[in-house]
Order: structure tokens, then sequence, then C-alpha cells
């Protein structure tokens, strides 16, 4: 009996020791929204794979949310030529994979060569052709060898670039991300499987239940795990956003980042949910592009009319009531480049009495003889929301007929790359923290994805001088040019507002809520209090 | 019977390239491609990612080669989840569905059957209007309506089971019972319409004026007669729902095949719908032969040669 009872004492301990050790594990729980596509860092072309991607390998360099720097990420410190094309990265001693095996300049130009290898097909490799001859080899003119990265020695890389790009730094935060070489090699296209994959970030590959769940865990052997305080990432991948919500409200989810619209005065209303929600800038821009080249929209009249007629402070408070914030320029808020439009008076604000002057000297006083123009978009309700409500402020205010249009997303996309309609819908969103990605990708005048067939020499110059001069000066002054003709003078896009988002966050998740690029969470630097 | 059934399957050779030719064709013909994004890409990476999958080569070589792969059960890869290959993701998914199909179809035959057949024989009583009431408010209330209303009422108030995502039995309930009452409500009005006409065929008064106690006449005669017309919408009805339904799936997050089958479309997977298009025509195929062979079992007057 006596022994029955220092057994079962022994086992009482033990469970006991097992129940409060597992209280210690801070588990996280979030939803991924979907199934990543990839966790191959040089095919991922979506938010939820960049995500992850984020948590699980090391960058060259990494955005700090807060203080708007680029900061060293695999690499220490940097420093550039005179002539600003050779880039030095002193790389962090030590840092290793899981599997290990150490982290070094070699690892760094075999990550840089498979991406820009036309076998891997990376589909943001072409961020990476600001680099001396990857452009040749990435479409199949050159070779390897001829690409401007080397190692000069175990700890440093070196990168040449075509053109002095001084953000170099900045575009490396999102392409320069290291694979390992010794698994890629063995498992080929598997390499990305939990079974087999070896990471560098401060989270690893704990488990991977397709389209189920991916649960993230705590990495040994990142460089700053000292300083990691979530345990475990658990990710659920919930489509639907009441789904989601339910969770949330059931408590098991810790944040929500999707919130359904018909929720949306519940919790504002709610004494619980309403002190959890939480509003958040993104780096995003929603605008309305003309085509430059359709009548009447070849007229810069008709479209400082059109631009002036859009009343953007009642579109975001009656319609949206997210917050957003009314853009005048295309670059968003916080980004290097980003001018304000409002304060500065670049753009055009709400003014009826201005559009309808531009309308008649453009010869159609009062909209008469005005031709019924087209607004398209890609099927949505929101979309339509925003579309109906500027259909309805262009016919107040200019009289005008204007046909709403909407098609499914990758038709919608089609249409717009052969042949955009009048007016037309689009976003833009960071790649990385620089004003170039938005302006130079969208409107010089020779890339076909200039789907507002913005055309002009001038803009072009500028956006020569982003990329080649050294001088922030300067630099400063082409974003201010490019931005004022853009939005302003040519008039060709109308910016109408810069997202936010919306979020529910629990409130013993302690994090930072300053936006980021592509809206990753940065995990590392979040806690979890006891609750 | 033998005979009978080597001549069905052969027929499955020329339905399934009528399938596979017209769905290729059609999902050529739709605008914009598997990397058509806000985030244009460029020409030249476009042509490498195009030459990686194949979509370089001339369309008849495209879909000589995929049918090719598909006799030999190499679906592809697919272009969305680069990972990953169809082969993965229908082992993966399909599981699912299927588990999910399965309690669906047993609740709805379990209640549905049992249900139509007290409304046929308390036909006219407030039995049969109540139960008929039920099937018509089932069949009328849609999944997107149903699952949410579900989870709300019991997994958010009464917490009997999880709000969602896949796992043990608990986690069947709730979509299952989505999922099949419909066809439960189908199901429960067939059965009540056939039995009320069965118990008006001349054999079934032959048999009660012959003194066969009633509950034999109604089970041993008219049900099982009745069973034929059931059995027709059975096999349609297995078939859908094994295959999958997208809203039920999304809105209880579970990882199955008719959410890619709808994904793979808005993503213009190209093998991903393909095959799922393949193997679902398919089961619709081999449902329908099992529907036909049943009959021989249930109706001595029905016989294949």
């Amino acid at each position: 009996m006596k022994r029955l009872c220092t057994v079962g004492f022994v086992l009482l301990l033990l469970v006991g020791l097992f129940v409060g050790g597992s209280a210690q594990v801070k588990t996280l729980y979030w939803n991924l929204n979907t199934e990543p596509p990839t966790l191959d860092p040089a095919l991922a072309r979506d938010t939820t794979s960049m995500l992850v991607i984020h948590q699980l390998f090391v960058c060259l360099t990494d955005y700090n949310s807060e203080t708007g720097e680029i900061v060293g990420d695999l690499a220490k410190s940097w420093d550039v030529s005179e002539d600003g094309l050779k880039w030095n990265f002193k790389l962090r001693e030590g840092v290793i994979w899981t599997d290990g095996e150490p982290i070094n300049a070699y690892d760094v130009v075999y990550s840089m060569k498979r991406m820009l290898a036309p076998e891997t097909a990376a589909p943001s490799a072409n961020l990476l052709w600001v680099i001396k001859g990857a452009e040749d080899y990435n479409i199949g003119n050159g070779t390897a060898d001829e690409v401007g990265i080397r190692v000069l020695d175990k700890n440093t890389v070196q990168f040449e670039l075509r053109n002095p790009v001084g953000f170099f730094p900045a575009l490396a935060t999102r392409v320069c991300v290291m694979v390992p070489e010794q698994v890629v090699e063995k498992f080929g296209s598997k390499w990305t499987e939990a079974e087999n994959i070896a990471t560098s970030g401060p989270y690893m590959l704990g488990e991977w239940q397709h389209d189920d769940h991916l649960i993230l865990v705590k990495s040994p052997t990142y460089y700053d795990v000292a300083n990691v305080k979530i345990d475990q990432i658990y990710n659920y991948m919930i489509v639907e956003a009441t789904t989601a919500m339910s969770m949330y409200e059931a408590g098991k989810l810790d944040v929500l980042r999707i919130i359904p619209l018909e929720d949306m005065d519940r919790i504002k209303t709610d004494p619980v949910l309403s002190a959890e929600f939480y509003q958040a800038d993104e780096f995003c821009t929603y605008y309305y592009g003309f085509n430059n080249e359709k009548p009447p929209f070849d007229n810069l009249l008709v479209r400082k009319a059109f631009a002036s007629a859009i009343d953007r402070e009642s579109l975001i408070k009656y319609i949206l009531k997210g917050g957003q914030k009314p853009a005048q320029t295309f670059t968003t808020l916080h980004i290097p480049g980003h001018i304000d439009g409002v304060a500065e008076g670049i753009g055009y604000p709400y003014d009826p009495e201005a559009a309808k002057a531009y309308l008649a000297e453009a010869g159609y006083p009062n909209g008469e003889g005005f031709p019924e123009v087209t607004l398209m978009f890609n099927t949505s309700e929101a979309h339509s929301t925003v579309a109906q409500f500027a259909q309805q402020s262009l016919m107040d205010t200019l009289n005008v007929t204007v046909k709403l249009s909407n098609q499914e997303w990758k038709v919608y996309l089609e249409t717009c790359r052969l042949d955009c309609s009048q007016i037309f819908r689009m976003g833009w969103c960071a790649s990385y923290p620089n004003g170039y990605d938005y302006l130079k990708r969208n409107f010089y005048s020779t890339i076909p994805e200039n789907n507002a067939n913005y055309k002009s020499e001038e803009f072009d110059h500028y956006i020569d001088v982003i990329e080649s001069e050294t001088d922030p000066d300067r630099i400063m002054e082409a974003f201010l040019g490019a931005e004022t003709l853009l939005c302003d003078t040519d008039c060709a896009i109308v910016p109408l507002y810069y997202y936010t988002m919306n979020e529910l966050s629990k409130p013993y998740v302690l994090r930072s809520f300053a936006p980021t690029i592509n809206d990753i969470p940065y995990f590392k630097y979040w806690d979890i209090s006891l609750h | 019977m033998i005979g009978y059934i080597v001549r069905r399957f052969f027929w499955v050779l020329p339905v399934v390239f009528v399938v596979s030719s017209v769905t290729f064709m059609l999902m050529h013909a739709i605008p914009g491609g598997p990397f058509s994004a806000e985030k244009a890409l460029p020409p030249a990476i476009l042509k490498n990612l195009e030459a990686k999958y194949h979509l370089d080569d001339p369309l008849w070589k495209q879909y000589t080669d995929y049918m090719w792969g598909f006799f030999r059960f190499d679906f592809g890869p697919s272009i969305t989840y680069e990972s990953r290959t169809v082969n993965d993701i229908i082992a993966n998914q399909w599981p699912v569905t299927f588990m999910l199909g399965l309690a669906s179809f047993a609740i709805a035959v379990g209640f549905g059957i049992p249900l139509g057949l007290i409304s046929a024989i308390k036909q006219n009583t407030v039995v049969d209007y109540s139960a008929m009431w039920f099937s018509m408010l089932g069949l009328s209330i849609p999944n997107m309506a149903l699952g949410p209303f579900l989870i709300w009422i019991f997994a958010l108030k009464l917490r009997w089971f999880p709000v969602a995502t896949w796992g043990g039995i608990s986690h069947v309930i709730l979509p299952a019972v989505t999922l099949g009452t419909a066809y439960m409500a189908r199901f429960a009005r067939f059965t009540r319409a056939s039995m009320l006409e069965v118990l008006h065929e001349e054999y079934v008064q032959t048999a009660r004026a012959k003194g066969v106690p009633e509950r034999w006449v109604l089970l041993k005669h008219a049900f099982r007669n009745a069973l034929i017309a059931v059995t027709t919408i059975a096999g349609p009805s297995f078939a859908a729902v094994v295959t999958g339904s997208l809203i039920v799936e999304q809105i209880f997050a579970i990882p199955g095949i008719g959410r890619y089958y709808v994904l793979s479309v808005t993503n213009r997977d190209y093998p991903c719908i393909m095959t799922i298009t393949l193997l679902f025509a398919m089961a619709i195929i081999v449902m329908n032969l099992l529907v036909d062979l049943t009959y021989a079992f249930i109706d001595p007057r029905i016989r294949y040669s």
C-alpha cells in the first residue's frame, strides 16, 4: 500500500510538472486565411507565402517598422563604393541553418543566382535586375558567372549594380532571402516540406498539414533566439471571414485581420470587442486610373474635371468607414518617396466648382455633349460600392453618365493589359520600402504594366534620376517631380486613399501595430502575457 | 451481367475524351492565365514561368501530354501550389471530402428515408405535415446560411462542437449536418412520393386482401419497390456529396477537394482543373453504373444481359 502511495505521488508530481511546464509554452493562434502556395523564397508571389517565409528565413537586410530604417539581418553592416555601384555586405558570423550547416557568403551567392536562373522561373527575379548581368542571365542571354555577385571572403559578399541604386538595401529586404543549398539540391521541389526543410529565421517549420494548419516553432539555432518570446505560432487556414470571426470570439484565434463587414457595427459598440479593435496603416494605395489614350480622357481638362469631382473624405467617412487616409499622390504614407499631396497642394482635392469649370473649358459645359464613359473594376462588393459612390458623385457634380462594368479578377487583369477601359480601378502595395517600386513599375512609359498608357518623357527622366542618383536631396526632388506630373500636371490617375488594416487583437498579445511591407507580422518581437 | 459491366466501362473512354477536351478548350479560352496578377510580371519572367510549366508548347501538345500523364496517374504539377503535385493534392484532400461526404450521406439516408416513410404511412396527418414542412425547410435553407447558424448555436452558444477546422469526430458533425440536410429533405420527399404511388398499386391491395399483416405489406411489398425511385437519386447525390462543396468546406475550414476545384479555376491552375474535373466525371459515371446495377437487385423485373 505504501509503495502504491509513493508511485501515485511520483505520478502526480510528474503530471504537475508536465502541466506546469506546458503552461509556460507561449502559443499564438493566428489565421493565415489560406494555404501558403509555397515556402520557397524564390518562388513566392503572394503575401501569405511571404508572411511564413519571413518567419522561417533570414534575409540580408530587414525593415524596422518602428523607425522606418533598413537594418541588418544576416548582414551585420554594409558599405558602398564612391560611384554607388559596388555594395559590400559584411555578414553576421556564426549564423547556422537548423540542420547545423553554417550560413556564409557562398549561401548568399547561391541563393541569388538560383533565383536568377531561368529554370527556377522566380516571379520576382526582375527585382534583382539592378545587379550587373542579372537580367541577361535571367532571360537566357548570359551566364551565372557574369552576374555581379561575388564572395570577397567567407563573411563578405559583394553586389555590383548596373546603376548606382541608392535604395539597394531596401530592395534587399524583399529579395535577398537565403535558401539552404544542401537541402534544395537534395530534395528538389519537395525541399520546403516539413520533413525536409532547413531554415534560418526566428521560427522553424514544426508541422505543415496542407490546407489545414501550419505550426511554427521557435528555432533554437536562430542568431537572436534569446529575444524571441513566443514559443509557437499555430496557424489556421480559414478562408471564410465569418468563421474566423467566430473562432476569434470562441478564443481560438488571438488576432483577426479580416473582419466581416457585417460585424463592424457590432464590434464598434461592443465593450469588449471595441477595446480589442485597432486600425493600422498599410503600405497600399487605391486609385482610379484613366486610360490616357482613350477619348475623352486623352484630354487633360476632362481628367482634371473627373479628378476634382470625387469627394474622398465622404467616401471614407460614409462608405468605407475604415479610417482610410485620403490620397492625392500615388506613393503611400511612410514610404521613402511619399509626398504629402494634401499638405503640399499636389493633386486634386474635391472641388465641384473647379470640376465644372474644367469640364466646360474642355468643351462640355454642364456635361452637355459628353459621351457615356465606362468605369471598370474587378468583381467585388467593396469595389462595387466605391464605384457606385464615384458614379453618383460624377453624375451629381458634372452631369455625366458613367457606366459601371466589372469582370472576374484575372479576366479583368487581362482586359487591362490589352486595352484598359476609360476609367479603371487598381491598387498597389509596396514590394519593398521605396517609392521607386510604385512609380517605375506602374507608369514608366516603356513598361507593359502601364495600364494607364501614360507616356511622359519628363516623368521617365525623374525615374531615371531616382535609380541612378546617389544624392538623397536630388532623389527626393525627383520623387516630388514625378508625383507632381503623375497626379497633378498630367493628372494621369486619381489616387483615392491609402489603405488601413482593421484588426482585432486580444489584450494579452503584446505587439506593435506599425505598418510593415506586405503586412508581415514580426512575431519575433511579439509577446504574450499570462492570461 | 459481366458483359454489361464491361460494355459500360468501355463507354467511359468517349466520355473522358469529351469531358477532357471540352474542359481543356474552355479553360484556355477564359482570359487571364495562372500568372496574371495585380503586380504584372515582365514578359521575360513570364516566358521563364511558361517554359517551366510547358505552357509555351502548342495547345494540342499540352493536351496530349496531359492526357498521356492522366492515364498513367501522373496528373502533373500544381501551378499554384508550387511544391505540390496534383497527385499530392488529390491524395491529401479527397479523403477528407470523402469522409465528410460519407457522413452527410449517412445523415441524408438515415433520416431522410424514415421521415419519408412515416409521412407516407401517416399521409395527411399532423406527422406528415410536420415532416414535410421540416424537409421543405431543409431544402430551402442554403448551406451558406445553415452553416453559420449551426456554428452560432452549437459552437458559440452551447459549445458542444468546435467552430471549424478538421480533426476528430466532433469536427465532422456540424459540416455533415449542413451538407446533408438538403439531401435528407430530398430523400424524404422522394421516399414519400414513391411510397404513396406504390401503396396504390394493385399488388399491394392484393397483399392486403390476402391478409398479409400491414407491417409486411409496407416493408416487404411497398417499400422495396419504392426504393427504386430513391436509388435513382441516391447515386447522383452520393457522387455530389463525395466530390465536395465549396461553401461547406469554406465555412468550416475543411481541407477538402471541393474548395480546391473552385480555387483552381480562379487561379487558372490548369492541371488541377483538368484532373479534378475528370475524376469527378468518373465518379459520376461509376455511381450511375452502380445505381443501374442496384436496380437489378431491388426489382426482379430488371435483368441485364
